[in-house]
C-alpha cells in the first residue's frame, strides 16, 4: 500500500505529453541543504549584515529564505516552479514568494524601456505566413463550419430538445438564434478547455490551475478537485504587484482593519473618502497631469467617461483596433465615428484632411471638436502608438488626444508612468490620459487624468460620478502604495526631523535616482510623504524606489528577451521589441488549442492565452505570452525552450531573417537585449 | 486591302493558337467543365442575361472590395477640394473647448458632498472633524465594517493576492467568484448568476447581450441612467409605458400585439424592462402583476433589483421574497452587490442559458477584468450572514417604518417613495399659493385627461410639473442645514441634460440596520426640522 504522500505527490492527470524530468532542486529537502550550505560558507567568510538590502520596517515582510519559498507545502513541487534552479547565497534575500515574484539577483538581466532616439526601436514589419498556412487556415475553417452545419442539419430533427432553446418555442422567439451562436457552438466549444479555467491563488509568476475535465465535449466541465501549478504568461501583472505577501498586502491588510470594505455608495452621494482624494492626487502627481480622477471599474471608466467628452456634433477618430470600452464610450456618446487603419499615420491625416474639409455629413457644418482616440499599447497586437507623429498632427489640425494607458502605464518608459515617459513627451501636450490599474498595480478601475478643467467637467458630468459605486478603500490602497513605490517617497519637512519612515539612501539597484529632494515638483517626481494615509506601512526597499525600480528594468529585460528571442527562433511574432505584451502567430485555428494544451501539459507547465476570431482578424489566431517583472531569465528560457519543440512540432517557425539555436539565444541573452537593433 | 489583311494574318495565327491552349488548359483544370457547362446552359443563346451576369459577378467584387469604413468619397454630398483649400479650411477650423470650465453653480455642486475620513458607517467622521449620523451611504445591512467579513476578506487578501489580473476568460476565474456566483443563484433560487465588476455597468451590459436590433423592449418611463444607456445600446426598438403603472403597460402590450398580427411579422424577441424599487423616486413594482403580464403576453422580464435586492424580503433577497414570487419567474434579474452587501460589483441571475450567454456575450464580462477575489469574498460572507440573521432585515424595516412617520406627517414633504423601501426620496411641497408650482400628487397617477401617452416617447402625456433650479436650491440648503445638525444626507445626484426625462429633485435618504430606530428618528426629525426652517424662511 503506497504511503499518503505518495498519493498526494501523484501527478493528478498524468498526461501523455508530460515528460519525467526531473529538474535540479526539486525538493524542498534539497533546496534547504543548499540554502544552508551557502549560509555557511558566507559566514565562513565573514560578510556583514549591513549588505542585506531589505531591512523591512514592516514586521509581516520576513526575510527569510525558507518563507519565501515554502509557501504551500501541499503544492506539486516535482514541476520546477516551486525552487529557483540556482539557491540563493546569503548575500541575496529576498522577501518575496518565489512562486508569485521570481527571485532573481543577477543585475545583467535587467533594462530601461525606454525610446531611443538615435536608434528607434521599430516595431517589426508585419509578416504574411507562406501561401499554404494561409490556404490551410482557411480550409480548417471552411472544414468545421461545413461540419458545424452539418451537425445542425441533423441535430435538430433527431435531437429537437436540444435545440430547443436556439428555436422559437411557445410564442417566444429564440432568446440566442441557432444562427447567432453558431460560432460559438460549433467553433469555440471545441477548444473550450483553453478558455476560462478556473485558478486559485495568486496570479504571479505561476498560477494554480484547477484541473478539469469534459465528459460531453467541453459543453460542461466538471472540477476534479485537484490542482496543477503552471508559469503564468497569461494575466496582466506586468509590474509583479500580484503578491499575496509584501508591502502593498500589508498596507492592504491595513486599510480593512482601518476603512473597511466598501465606501458605501456613488462619489457624489457621500462616498467620497479620505482615501479618495489622496489616490486621485497622487495618481496626477505619477502622470504629471493637473489633475485625475478615479473610477472603480477600467471598463466603465471607458464606457462613461467618453460620452461626457463627445456628443452630437463632435467626431471621434478611433484606431481599429481600440479596446471594446471605447467603442461602447463612443456609442453611448451619440458623436461621428470613423476609423482609421491601425497605427498607419498617414491614413490618418488624409482621414482628418477630409473630415476636417468636409465637416459634418450632409450640413457640412464644421465640427464641433475632433478627438482622436488612440491606445498607448495594443493588448492584442503588442504595438506602440506612434505618438510623437500624432502630436506633430496635433499641431496643424487642432484635434484633442485620447490616449487609453489600460495596458502601458506601469509597464513602459524608465520611470513606468507610461507611454509619455517612454517617448519622453511632456504628459500636459496630452488632452486625456485614461489607464486602469488592473494590469501593471495588481488593483482594479481606472482613472481619467488632465487639465484640473477638463476633470472636473468629467467628474461632474461622467456617468459615474453620479451613479457608479466608488472604489473600495482597499483597492485604493492597492493602488496608492504601488504607486507610491513606483515613485519613490520624499518625506516632507515636519517629518524629516521626527520620521517614523528612516529613509536610508536607496541601493545600488540601477541607475535611476529616484530619491531626490529637488526634483520633487518635477514629472517624474517622486511621492511626498505627507500625501499618503500616515498609516500605511511600506518597507523600506519599497519607499526609496530601489523595490520598483527593480521590477521596471526586470520587466524591460524580459519583455526584449522573450520578443527577440523568439523571433531569432523563426516565430512570427507582431508588435514592438519593448512590448511585455507579445503575440505569436499561430494562424491555423486547430493549432491554438494544441498549443495550449501541449504547454499546459510539459514538465513545467506553462499558462498561455490563445486569442482569435472575433478578437483577431479570422486568419491571425495568435498565442499571446503577457510578461511581468516577476519572472526570472530562467523562466523565459523555460518558455524558450517549450515554443521551440511545440514550434518545430507545429511547424510554425515561418518567419524570415537571421535565426540562432536555442542554446546561443539563451547563452546571448544580455547581448540580444542590449542590442539597439535586433540583426 | 489586301495587303492589310496579310500583314495581320500572323498576328491573327498567334491569336487564335493562344486561344486554343488558353481552351486546352483550361479544360485540364479539375472542375472546368461544370464551369464551361453552367456557363454554357445560363447563356442560352441569351447575350443579355450572360451580359446581366457579368454584372453582377462585377458589382459582387466591387461590394467585398469596398472598405466599410469609408465614408462616401463618390456620394452626392462629397465636395472636391484642392490641397489648397483643404489647407486654409484646416486652418480656419477652431474647435470647441474639450471641456467648458465650470460655472459657480456646477463648482458648488462638485463641492458640495462632504468628504469622510476614515471609515464609512452608521456614524463617519467627517473632513471638518465632526461625527455625523449617516443617511446618505447605501449601508441597508449595515454590514459596512463587519468584523467577520473584515476577516474573512482579510484572509483572502493574503491568499490571493489582491487584483484578479485579468478578464473571467483569461483565466481571471478564480474559485471564490465560482463560489460567489453559485451562492447568489443558491440564496435566490436561481439555476445560476454570473457577476460583473462593477454594478452600474451591469444592466448596460445585460440588456445588449440579449436584445439586438429589431427586438421590442417595452420599458417604464421612470428606469434608472443605467437601463437608459442599456437600452441606448441595444438599438432595439423600444415602446414605454407610463411610470410604475400596469395598466398603461399592459396597454402597450396589447397595441404591439394587435400591431404585430396586423403586419404578420416575423417573432421576435420581446423584453420588459423595469426596476424592483426604482433609483429614481422609490417606487415599488408590482412584480406578481409584473410576472401575469409577461406570461400572458409571451415576454421576458429583466428586472433590476439594484435597491431593492438586500433590502427588502425576510431576508433580503429582494421583490421575488417580499411577493413571494419564485425568482425564476424573472427571467433575467439584475443586481447590485454594492448596495445590499456593501461589497462592489453587480450580478444577473438566471437560468443557465440566460447565464451562459452572457459569458460569451456580455460587454463589460468579457473585455473587463474580473472582480478582485476579496469582494467577492465579502459578498458570500454578507449572503452568508443576512441568511443566517433575519433580524438585520426586520431592523431594517423598523428603521424605515419609524422614519417614514416622521416624514408622512409633514406638510412640505411629499414622499413617492414605496412605505416599505428603506430608500426614501423626499420631494419639497410649497404650499405657497403665490407660486406657480400645483401641488403636486404623492403618487404618479394616470394622465388627468384620460388619455394614453405616446409608447414611442418617453416623455409622459402629462409630465410632473416642477422648477427645477428652485427645488434643487431648497434641498441644497435643507441638506446643508441637516448637516450643520449633524445628519449627513444628501440631495440625489443627476446628471442634468443627460437623463430621458428630467427627474424631479429629492433627498435621498438611505436607512441602515446599524443605526438604532431611536437613531434613526432623531435623525429623521433633524431632517424634517431642517426642511420646515428652510422652506419656512422663503414663505
Amino acid at each position: 500500500m503506497p504511503s499518503p504522500m505518495a498519493i498526494q505527490s501523484a501527478s493528478p492527470t498524468p498526461s501523455m505529453f508530460r515528460k519525467k524530468s526531473t529538474p535540479a532542486l526539486n525538493t524542498a529537502a534539497s533546496y534547504l541543504s543548499a540554502v544552508s550550505e551557502a549560509d555557511a560558507r558566507a559566514r565562513a567568510h565573514g560578510s556583514t549584515p549591513s549588505s542585506t538590502p531589505a531591512l523591512s520596517l514592516s514586521s509581516s515582510v520576513t526575510s527569510s529564505s525558507e518563507d519565501t519559498v515554502l509557501h504551500e507545502l501541499d503544492d506539486e513541487t516535482d514541476n520546477g516552479l516551486a525552487y529557483p534552479k540556482v539557491p540563493p547565497t546569503s548575500e541575496q534575500i529576498f522577501t518575496t514568494v518565489h512562486t508569485e515574484f521570481g527571485h532573481c539577483a543577477n543585475d545583467a538581466y535587467r533594462h530601461t524601456s525606454q525610446y531611443n532616439t538615435e536608434h528607434p526601436v521599430k516595431s517589426v514589419q508585419e509578416q504574411d505566413p507562406p501561401y499554404y498556412i494561409l490556404l490551410t487556415t482557411y480550409i480548417s475553417y471552411i472544414v468545421v463550419i461545413f461540419f458545424g452545419h452539418l451537425r445542425d442539419f441533423f441535430g435538430k430533427r433527431l435531437k429537437a430538445a436540444e435545440y430547443r432553446h436556439l428555436l422559437a418555442h411557445d410564442g417566444y422567439a429564440a432568446l440566442n438564434s441557432d444562427f447567432d451562436s453558431f460560432y460559438t457552438r460549433r467553433l469555440k466549444l471545441r477548444i473550450d478547455d483553453c478558455f476560462s479555467h478556473p485558478v486559485t491563488g495568486v496570479p504571479g509568476r505561476t498560477i494554480m490551475l484547477l484541473d478539469r475535465h469534459s465528459a460531453n465535449y467541453n459543453k460542461t466541465q466538471i472540477l476534479s478537485g485537484t490542482r496543477t501549478r503552471g508559469l503564468n504568461v497569461s494575466s496582466y501583472n506586468y509590474l509583479g504587484f500580484a503578491q499575496s505577501k509584501g508591502g502593498c498586502t500589508d498596507a492592504s491588510v491595513e486599510c480593512i482593519k482601518r476603512y473597511g470594505l466598501s465606501a458605501c455608495g456613488s462619489r457624489r452621494e457621500g462616498a467620497t473618502l479620505d482615501l479618495h482624494v489622496q489616490g486621485e492626487a497622487l495618481v496626477a502627481r505619477f502622470l504629471g497631469t493637473e489633475d485625475a480622477l478615479i473610477s472603480s471599474m477600467g471598463f466603465a471608466t471607458n464606457s462613461t467617461i467618453i460620452p461626457a467628452l463627445v456628443s452630437k456634433g463632435c467626431l471621434v477618430i478611433s484606431d481599429e483596433l481600440n479596446h471594446a470600452s471605447i467603442r461602447f464610450g463612443v456609442r453611448l456618446s451619440g458623436a461621428n465615428v470613423r476609423m482609421f487603419k491601425h497605427n498607419n499615420m498617414k491614413a490618418l491625416e488624409s482621414l482628418l484632411r477630409e473630415v476636417i474639409s468636409q465637416g459634418q455629413p450632409k450640413t457640412h457644418r464644421p465640427w464641433k471638436k475632433i478627438l482622436v482616440i488612440v491606445e498607448g499599447l495594443y493588448s492584442m497586437e503588442g504595438t506602440l502608438v506612434k505618438l510623437p507623429e500624432i502630436l506633430e498632427l496635433k499641431k496643424k489640425y487642432k484635434f484633442y488626444v485620447f490616449v487609453d494607458e489600460a495596458h502601458s502605464v506601469g509597464a513602459l518608459g524608465p520611470h513606468g508612468r507610461g507611454i509619455c515617459d517612454y517617448y519622453g513627451i511632456n504628459p500636459s501636450q496630452i488632452d486625456i490620459l485614461m489607464g486602469t490599474f488592473t494590469k501593471s498595480f495588481g488593483a482594479a478601475g481606472g482613472y481619467i487624468a488632465g487639465s484640473k478643467q477638463i476633470v472636473d467637467r468629467l467628474r461632474l458630468t461622467g456617468h459615474s460620478g453620479a451613479y457608479a459605486e466608488a472604489m473600495a478603500p482597499p483597492i485604493v490602497t492597492q493602488v496608492i502604495a504601488s504607486m507610491a513605490s513606483l515613485m519613490g517617497i520624499t518625506l516632507s519637512n515636519v517629518e524629516k526631523s521626527s520620521s517614523s519612515r528612516s529613509l536610508l539612501p536607496r541601493h545600488s539597484d540601477g541607475p535611476l535616482q529616484l530619491v531626490n529632494t529637488s526634483e520633487c515638483a518635477a514629472y517624474p517626481g517622486t511621492a511626498a510623504s505627507s500625501a499618503l494615509p500616515p498609516w500605511m506601512p511600506l518597507p523600506q526597499s519599497m519607499c526609496d524606489g530601489s523595490d520598483s525600480s527593480m521590477r521596471l528594468r526586470r520587466l524591460a529585460f524580459n519583455s526584449r528577451y522573450l520578443n527577440r528571442a523568439l523571433r531569432k527562433l523563426g516565430f512570427i511574432t507582431y508588435g514592438h521589441d519593448d512590448s511585455p505584451v507579445i503575440p505569436l502567430l499561430l494562424f491555423n485555428p486547430g493549432k491554438m488549442a494544441v498549443f495550449s494544451r501541449l504547454m499546459r501539459a510539459r514538465a513545467t507547465p506553462i499558462v498561455v492565452v490563445v486569442v482569435a476570431y472575433p478578437a483577431t482578424p479570422l486568419v491571425t489566431s495568435r498565442v499571446r505570452f503577457c510578461l511581468s517583472a516577476s519572472h526570472t531569465k530562467e523562466d523565459i528560457d523555460t518558455i524558450l525552450q517549450a515554443c521551440d519543440e511545440i514550434g518545430d512540432l507545429l511547424d510554425l517557425k515561418q518567419g524570415a531573417g537571421e535565426r540562432w539555436p536555442l542554446h546561443e539565444i539563451m547563452a546571448r541573452a544580455v547581448e540580444l537585449v542590449k542590442m539597439d537593433v535586433c540583426p | 486591302m489586301s495587303t492589310t489583311s496579310t500583314s495581320l494574318e500572323p498576328l491573327f495565327s498567334i491569336l487564335s493558337q493562344t486561344y486554343s491552349t488558353l481552351e486546352t488548359t483550361f479544360y485540364k483544370l479539375p472542375g472546368s467543365a461544370v464551369v464551361a457547362r453552367y456557363v454554357k446552359s445560363s447563356h442560352q443563346n441569351d447575350p443579355g442575361r450572360t451580359l446581366l451576369e457579368i454584372i453582377l459577378i462585377l458589382f459582387a467584387i466591387r461590394t467585398l472590395l469596398q472598405s466599410r469604413t469609408r465614408a462616401d468619397n463618390s456620394g452626392k454630398h462629397f465636395v472636391q477640394f484642392d490641397e489648397k483649400e483643404i489647407d486654409d479650411l484646416i486652418d480656419d477650423w477652431t474647435p470647441e473647448p474639450l471641456a467648458a470650465p465650470l460655472s459657480a453653480k456646477e463648482q458648488a455642486e462638485l463641492t458640495n458632498s462632504p468628504v469622510i475620513v476614515g471609515a464609512t458607517g452608521p456614524k463617519p467622521k467627517l473632513s471638518n472633524g465632526k461625527t455625523v449620523t449617516n443617511l446618505a451611504s447605501y449601508n441597508f445591512t449595515g454590514l459596512a465594517g463587519n468584523e467577520r467579513v473584515k476577516e474573512r476578506t482579510i484572509e483572502c487578501l493574503v491568499k490571493y493576492g489582491l487584483g484578479s489580473c485579468g478578464p473571467p476568460g483569461f483565466y481571471g476565474t478564480q474559485d471564490v467568484h465560482m463560489q460567489l456566483e453559485q451562492d447568489i443563484a443558491d440564496f435566490l433560487g436561481t439555476e445560476a448568476a454570473i457577476i460583473y465588476a462593477q454594478a452600474f455597468a451591469t444592466i448596460s451590459s445585460v440588456i445588449p447581450a440579449f436584445c439586438k436590433r429589431g427586438d421590442i423592449i417595452v420599458a417604464d418611463r421612470g428606469v434608472n441612467f443605467a437601463i437608459q444607456k442599456g437600452l441606448q445600446i441595444s438599438r432595439s426598438t423600444i415602446r414605454w409605458y407610463d411610470h410604475n403603472d400596469m395598466k398603461s403597460l399592459e396597454q402597450v402590450l396589447e397595441n404591439i400585439e394587435k400591431e404585430r398580427r396586423k403586419k404578420k411579422g416575423p417573432l421576435t424577441r420581446r423584453f420588459i424592462v423595469t426596476e424592483g424599487i426604482f433609483d429614481h423616486d422609490g417606487v415599488m413594482s408590482d412584480l406578481p402583476k409584473l410576472v401575469e403580464l409577461k406570461l400572458k403576453y409571451k415576454y421576458r422580464l429583466i428586472l433590476d433589483e439594484s435597491v431593492s435586492f438586500g433590502s427588502v424580503g425576510r431576508t433580503g433577497r429582494g421583490l421575488t421574497e417580499l411577493y413571494n414570487v419564485p425568482a425564476s419567474q424573472v427571467d433575467m434579474l439584475v443586481g447590485s452587490l454594492a448596495n445590499g452587501l456593501t461589497a462592489c460589483g453587480g450580478f444577473c441571475a438566471g437560468t443557465n442559458i440566460v447565464v451562459n450567454h452572457q459569458r460569451i456575450n456580455g460587454t463589460s464580462f468579457v473585455f473587463s477584468a474580473a472582480m478582485p477575489p476579496l469582494l467577492s469574498v465579502a459578498a458570500s460572507e454578507g449572503i452568508n450572514i443576512l441568511r443566517n440573521t433575519p433580524s438585520i432585515l426586520s431592523t431594517l424595516q423598523e428603521n424605515t417604518r419609524a422614519v417614514r412617520a416622521i416624514f408622512d406627517k409633514v406638510d412640505c414633504i411629499s414622499v413617492p417613495s414605496h412605505p416599505a423601501s428603506p430608500m426614501i426620496h423626499l420631494h419639497v411641497r410649497l404650499p405657497s399659493p403665490t407660486h406657480l408650482l400645483p401641488m403636486v400628487p404623492a403618487s404618479p397617477a394616470l394622465s388627468s385627461s384620460g388619455k394614453p401617452s405616446n409608447p414611442h416617447s418617453p416623455i409622459p402625456r402629462d409630465p410632473e410639473v416642477f422648477d427645477g433650479d428652485l427645488e434643487e436650491r431648497i434641498l441644497q440648503d435643507v441638506v446643508d442645514e441637516a448637516l450643520a445638525q449633524g445628519v449627513m444626507i444628501t440631495r440625489a445626484k443627476r446628471l442634468p441634460g443627460q437623463e430621458l426625462v428630467e427627474v424631479r429633485p429629492s433627498v435621498r435618504i438611505a436607512i441602515t440596520a446599524a443605526l438604532s430606530k431611536k437613531d434613526c428618528e432623531k435623525a429623521a426629525n433633524v431632517v424634517k426640522a431642517a426642511f420646515i426652517k428652510v422652506v419656512g424662511k422663503r414663505r
